[in-house]
C-alpha cells in the first residue's frame, strides 16, 4: 500500500513537472508581450527594453523557465504583474474559496446524488425511478447558467431570501458567510447531481443482480442491510471517480458560475489574468488547478482501496 | 401428496408401510406452479411440482437447463426474483404453508431454519467484507448473538467444514482464498444456526473435479452428523449418485420421475431420464464409441400441460402422448413416473441411434511428421522489469517446459484443472499469446515466425471453438453474418459462393440453412455451439483447439456435439486439441491425452494407457474423483486432495504440494524424472515406475477392454 503510494506520488510529481514546461510554454507563446504590456502603450523602447531587462525576460526560455520553477520549489509563485502584489497570497485565497465551494458542492452531490441513484435502482422501474430520472435528465439538460438565473430570479430578486452573488469570509459570521455559498453551491449541485445519481443507479442494479447480493438475502439480512452493507460498497466505484473529477472540475474554477454569482474563486482568478495579459499569475493558476486535480484522482485512487480489498491486496503485492 | 389435484387423477396413495410409519415430510411441495412474466408474455417454468424431503433425506432435484429446478428451489427460498410468480400451489415446511407466511416471516426463516449455498463461490461471498464477517451475519441476525460470540462461533464453524486455519481464514477477504476454500465458508454460513434443511444449488458446478469430491465428501458428512434434509438441485448424475437417497426428475417444468436414487439412476422408467443417463459420458477406453443423444431442444412452454411435455423429444412416444397430460403414477415404494408407457418400457435401453450401424472407420493418424509440434514451451504472465524496484514481478507461470505433438488426423486431449495451464498451451498453439520461450512448429514452420510475418495462411488452418457459446457470437449480428467474416478474410470473393458454402457449413452441423439470417438469441446452447464449430470449419482448417468446447452444454447436447466433433474428424481427417476438465468427455474423443497440472505435463500417453495403471498420483486422484453412476463398477476408494494448490514454476514437482504420495524432499527440490514406456506413455514422477504399476486401476472395468485395442 505504502509502496503502491509512492509510486503515485512520484509520478503525480513528473506530471506536474511536465505540465510546468507546457503551462510554461504555452503561456511565453501568448500574444503581446509582457515587458509593453507594463510599460504602457506610449513607453519608449527603452522603457520597454529596461522592463525587459528587469524581468529577466531577455535571458533565454530555459533559463526563465528554471527561475520559474526554482521559485516555485521554494513556494514563491512569483508577483503579479498587474496587481503588483505577491502572487501567493492571492492565488491561496481564490483556492481557498473554491474549496469551500467545491467541499460543499461535492458533499451535497455525492449524499443525495448516490441516495437518488439507490432508491432509483432499488426501486427500479416504478415511479419512484422514473421521476428521478426525468428530474436528473432536467438537471443536465438545462446549462448550468439559467439554473444560476433563474435561481438568482427567485431568491434574490424575488424572494429576497438570499444574496445574489458575492462573498462574505466566514470570520464575519456563519450564517452571511453560509448564504453567499447556497446559491452557487445549489447550481453546481445541479449540474452535477444527474450523472452522479444515473451512474450509481446503474452500477447498483448491476450489483444488486450479483450472487453474494443474492446469498446476503438467502442468509434472511434485512433488505436495508441487504443494500447498505452488501450492495452500496461495492456499486460506489464509478461514483467515486466521477466524483473525483468533478471535484477537480470545480476546485479549478466553475468559470460560469463565479462569473454570475461573482464569487471570486480560481475561476475568476484566472479569467482575471488572462483578460489583463498577467502571465506569472496565469501561470501559477494553471500549475495550482493542475495540481488539484491530480491530487484529487489520487484521492480517488486510495479511496478505491478503501472500499475494494482486492485493489489493496494488488497493492501490497506490488 | 395424498390430496391429488386435479391434474392427477391416477395418483395413488403410497401405503404407509405397517411396521413403521413414515415420518412427516419436512418439506412437502404440492402442485407447485410457477410462471415468468415479461412484456412479451408469461413462461412456465414449473408446473404442478409436487415432492416431500423426510427429515435427514437429502433428495436430488435433476434436470437440465430450463428444466425449473432453480426456480423450484429459489421458490422455496421466497427469492424468485425478476418477474418470477408462484400461481398456485403449497410449500409446506414443518407442516406450515410458506406462501401463506408474511415477508418478513419467510426473511427469518431464511439462513436460520432454511439456509442455501449456491452455485458460484467465487460471487457468493462479498468481495468488500471479511469472510468472517459474512459468516457471522446470520448468527447476529437470527440468533442474536453479539459480534465478538459471533466470532468465536464463526471460527468453530469453519474448523468444521475443514478448515485449517480458522481464525486467518475469518479474517480474510474472499480474493484471497481459493474456490474450494470459498465453498467451504459459504457451507460453513449455511450450518450457522443449525437449519433444518439445506438448498444446495448446484454447490460444486464450478469447481474443480478433485475439489468437488472433497465438497460433496464434506457435505455428505455434515447432513449426516447434524441430521440434516437437503434439497441437492444438480445437473451432474454422478454427484446426485454419490450424496442423495431419492431423486426427483425435471423436465419442461415438470416432475417426471420420482424415486429412490439406486432405483432412478440403475432402472429409469420415464424416457427421458433413461436418456439422461444415457447420454452421459462415462470413462471409457473405447474411443470410438458414439455417445447416445437426447434429439432436439427443450421447448419453452406458456399455457396448460396438454400433452406429455417430452413427446416432440421422446423415440417412444405414441398419439395419446402428444393428445394428453400424464398423471403421476406412484407406486407403494414412493416411486413414481409420469409416463403411461413406463411399465411397457420396463428395461427397454434408450435407442442409440447407430448402434451397430457401420461407421466410416477412422483414419489412423498418419506416421508422417506431426503437424504441430510445441517443444519446451515456456509462458510467463505479468511479468515486470521496471526500473522501479517495487514494481519489478516475476509473473505467473502458466505453462512451464511444456513439449508434445499432434498429428495429422489426431485428436489430442489436454485434461486439467483450472489453472492448470491448458489454456494458455491451446492459445499458443494458435499463436493467440506469444510464447515467453520455447517453439511451436505448424506443419514444419516456427509459429511465432509465422505470425510476424503476417501469415494469413495460419490463420485459416487453424482454428478455436470456444466454451461460451453465446458470448463467442456478436449479438447483433446474424449467424450468416458471422459466419462470412472468416469467409471474406480467407478470400472468398463471391458473395453468392459464399452463402451457398454458409448453407452447406450450416447443413454439415445438422442446422437448417435458414439460420444463417437468425440471430444468436434466437438459437439454444447447443445450437450456438453448432454455428461457432461451422464457423471454424468456414475456412477448411487442418486443425481446430477446442477450449472447453462442450463444458458449458447439457448432457443431452453435449453428446450430440460430442459425436458431431467426431464425425467431422472423421470424414475431415481434422486434428484437434481437445482441452477440457472432463476426463470422462475426453475418453470419448482423444487418442492421445495429456494430463497437465500446474502448467506441466505430469502424464500422457495413448487414452487406453493414461486410464489404467501405472498412473500418475495427480491422474489417479483426478480420475478416483469423477463421479459416476452405480451401475459403472463398484465404488472405489476416492483419493481426496488438499484445496490448496500450489503456485507453479517452482523447481520440483508442480503437484508436490497436494500430492497424497509425496516422497519428500526431492518432490520439492527436482523436477520429476519422465518415465516412458514403449505405447509412448510418460509420466513424470520421482516414484519409480514398477511402485506407481502396483496401484490397483481405478476403472476394474476397462481391465478387459485391453484386447480391442
Amino acid at each position: 500500500m505504502f509502496a503502491y503510494f509512492l509510486t503515485r506520488l512520484a509520478s503525480l510529481a513528473l506530471i506536474l513537472v511536465v505540465m510546468s514546461v507546457l503551462i510554461f510554454l504555452v503561456t511565453q507563446a501568448m500574444p503581446g508581450d509582457v515587458a509593453s504590456m507594463i510599460a504602457g502603450q506610449f513607453a519608449s523602447k527603452e522603457v520597454v527594453d529596461a522592463i525587459a531587462v528587469k524581468l529577466g525576460l531577455d535571458q533565454p526560455l530555459i533559463v526563465q523557465y528554471g527561475r520559474w520553477a526554482a521559485g516555485i520549489l521554494q513556494g514563491d509563485l512569483g508577483r503579479s504583474l498587474v496587481l503588483e502584489q505577491p502572487i501567493g497570497p492571492i492565488l491561496m485565497e481564490a483556492l481557498a474559496r473554491s474549496l469551500v465551494l467545491a467541499v460543499v458542492a461535492l458533499v451535497v452531490v455525492a449524499v443525495v446524488g448516490i441516495a437518488l441513484g439507490v432508491l432509483a435502482a432499488v426501486r427500479r422501474g416504478k415511479l419512484t425511478d422514473q421521476m428521478v430520472s426525468g428530474i436528473s435528465y432536467l438537471g443536465i439538460a438545462v446549462p448550468d447558467f439559467f439554473w444560476a438565473i433563474v435561481l438568482v430570479l427567485i431568491f434574490g430578486s424575488y424572494l429576497k431570501l438570499l444574496p445574489t452573488g458575492g462573498y462574505t469570509p466566514i470570520s464575519e459570521g456563519f450564517l452571511p458567510w453560509a448564504a453567499h455559498l447556497v446559491l452557487p453551491v445549489v447550481t453546481l449541485v445541479l449540474m452535477l447531481l444527474a450523472r452522479i445519481a444515473r451512474l450509481t443507479r446503474s452500477s447498483m442494479i448491476d450489483v444488486l443482480q450479483t450472487n453474494y447480493v443474492k446469498f446476503a438475502r438467502a442468509k434472511g439480512m434485512p433488505e436495508s442491510v441487504v443494500i447498505l452493507r452488501h450492495a452500496l460498497k461495492n456499486a460506489l466505484l464509478p461514483t467515486i471517480t466521477v466524483l473525483a473529477i468533478d471535484f477537480g472540475l470545480i476546485l479549478g474554477g466553475v468559470v460560469v458560475i463565479e462569473t454570475i454569482f461573482s464569487y471570486p474563486g480560481m475561476g475568476r482568478l484566472l479569467l482575471f489574468a488572462i483578460q489583463r495579459h498577467d502571465l506569472p499569475l496565469i501561470q501559477a493558476t494553471i500549475l495550482i488547478v493542475s495540481a488539484a486535480y491530480c491530487l484529487a484522482n489520487l484521492t480517488a485512487d486510495l479511496l478505491y482501496a478503501f472500499v475494494n480489498p482486492k485493489i489493496r491486496h494488488g497493492m501490497r503485492a506490488s | 401428496m395424498m390430496t391429488a389435484p386435479q391434474a392427477q387423477p391416477v395418483l395413488q396413495p403410497a401405503a404407509a408401510p405397517a411396521v413403521t410409519p413414515a415420518p412427516a415430510p419436512l418439506l412437502d411441495i404440492r402442485g407447485l406452479t410457477i410462471s415468468y412474466g415479461n412484456a412479451r408474455g408469461t413462461l412456465r417454468a414449473a408446473s404442478d411440482v409436487s415432492f416431500a424431503i423426510r427429515p435427514g433425506e437429502v433428495m436430488g432435484l435433476v434436470g437440465e437447463s430450463g428444466s425449473g429446478k432453480s426456480t423450484v428451489a429459489m421458490a422455496i427460498l421466497d427469492l424468485l426474483g425478476g418477474g418470477g410468480r408462484v400461481d398456485s400451489g403449497e410449500i409446506l415446511f414443518d407442516g406450515v404453508d410458506l406462501r401463506r407466511l408474511p415477508a418478513a416471516e419467510r426473511r427469518a426463516l431464511r439462513g436460520d431454519r432454511i439456509a442455501a449455498v449456491f452455485q458460484d463461490p467465487f460471487t457468493s461471498l462479498n468481495p468488500a467484507l471479511t469472510v468472517g464477517r459474512q459468516i457471522a451475519e446470520p448468527l447476529i441476525q437470527h440468533k442474536g448473538l453479539s459480534p465478538r460470540q459471533a466470532a468465536v462461533r464463526v471460527e468453530e464453524l469453519l474448523a468444521e467444514v475443514g478448515i485449517r486455519e480458522p481464525r486467518r481464514v475469518a479474517a480474510s477477504y474472499p480474493h484471497e482464498l481459493s474456490g474450494g476454500m470459498q465453498q467451504r465458508a459459504l457451507i460453513a454460513t449455511a450450518l450457522g444456526c443449525e437449519p433444518k434443511l439445506l438448498i444446495l444449488d448446484e454447490p460444486t458446478t464450478a469447481l474443480d473435479v478433485t475439489v468437488e469430491a472433497r465438497i460433496i465428501d464434506l457435505l455428505a458428512k455434515l447432513c449426516d452428523s447434524h441430521r440434516l434434509s437437503a434439497l441437492f438441485v444438480s445437473h451432474n448424475l454422478g454427484i446426485v449418485n454419490r450424496i442423495c437417497e431419492t431423486v426427483t426428475v425435471l423436465y419442461g417444468g415438470v416432475v417426471v420421475e420420482t424415486g429412490r436414487t439406486g432405483r432412478v439412476l440403475s432402472r429409469p422408467a420415464h424416457p427421458y431420464a433413461k436418456g439422461l443417463v444415457a447420454a452421459l459420458p462415462r470413462i471409457t477406453a473405447e474411443r470410438r464409441h458414439r455417445l447416445p443423444s437426447i434429439p432436439g431442444t427443450v421447448a419453452k412452454l406458456s399455457g396448460a400441460v396438454t400433452a406429455c411435455v417430452f413427446a416432440p423429444r421422446c423415440p417412444f412416444a405414441e398419439e395419446t402422448c402428444r393428445s394428453q397430460p400424464q398423471p403421476m403414477r406412484m407406486d407403494e415404494a414412493g416411486d413414481g413416473v409420469r409416463c403411461w408407457k413406463a411399465d411397457a418400457l420396463a428395461g427397454m435401453p434408450w435407442p442409440d441411434e447407430d448402434a451397430g450401424a457401420a461407421r466410416p472407420s477412422r483414419p489412423q493418424p498418419q506416421q508422417s511428421a506431426p503437424l504441430v509440434e510445441v517443444d519446451h514451451l515456456r509462458k510467463v504472465y505479468g511479468a515486470n522489469r521496471s526500473v522501479l524496484p517495487w514494481l519489478r514481478r516475476a509473473g505467473t507461470v502458466a505453462v512451464d517446459d511444456v513439449s508434445f505433438t499432434v498429428g495429422r488426423g489426431e485428436v489430442v486431449g489436454v485434461v486439467g484443472e483450472s489453472g492448470s495451464g491448458k489454456s494458455t498451451i491451446g492459445r499458443a498453439l494458435l499463436a493467440l499469446t506469444e510464447p515467453s520461450a520455447g517453439t511451436v512448429l505448424f506443419d514444419g514452420a516456427d509459429l511465432t515466425e509465422r505470425v510476424r510475418r503476417g501469415d494469413q495462411d495460419l490463420r485459416r488452418r487453424a482454428q478455436l471453438v470456444f466454451q461460451n457459446s453465446a458470448a463467442s457470437l456478436n449479438p447483433r449480428k446474424t449467424i450468416g453474418a458471422a459466419m462470412d467474416r472468416p469467409l471474406v478474410l480467407a478470400g472468398h470473393g463471391d458473395a453468392e459462393e459464399r452463402g451457398k458454402t454458409i448453407a452447406g457449413l450450416l447443413t454439415r452441423v445438422g442446422l437448417p440453412a435458414a439460420y444463417a439470417d437468425r440471430y444468436p438469441h434466437e438459437l439454444s446452447g447447443g445450437e450456438r455451439q453448432r454455428v461457432n464449430i461451422a464457423r471454424a470449419l468456414a475456412t477448411n482448417p487442418d486443425f481446430v483447439v477446442c477450449d472447453e468446447a462442450v463444458s458449458a452444454l447439457d448432457v443431452s447436447v453435449q453428446a450430440n456435439i460430442l459425436n458431431l466433433l467426431a464425425e467431422l474428424r472423421d470424414e475431415m481427417g481434422l486434428s484437434y486439441l481437445f482441452i477440457t476438465h472432463d476426463i470422462a468427455v475426453v475418453s470419448h474423443i482423444a487418442d492421445r491425452v495429456l494430463v497437465v497440472y500446474g502448467g506441466t505435463i505430469c502424464e500422457e500417453g495413448p487414452i487406453a494407457s493414461v486410464l489404467r495403471p501405472p498412473y500418475h498420483p495427480y491422474t489417479e486422484a483426478l480420475l478416483s474423483a469423477v463421479p459416476r453412476l452405480a451401475e459403472d463398477g463398484q465404488e472405489v476408494p476416492r483419493i481426496l486432495l488438499e484445496d490448496a494448490a500450489a503456485a507453479p514454476g517452482g523447481r520440483g514437482c508442480a503437484f508436490a504440494a497436494r500430492c497424497p504420495r509425496k516422497l519428500g524432499a526431492v518432490c520439492d527440490e527436482q523436477a520429476p524424472p519422465v518415465h516412458a514406456t514403449a505405447d509412448g506413455h510418460r509420466i513424470a514422477c520421482h516414484i519409480p515406475l514398477a511402485t506407481l504399476a502396483e496401484r490397483a486401476s481405478v476403472f476394474p472395468e476397462l481391465m478387459g477392454d485391453d484386447a480391442r485395442h
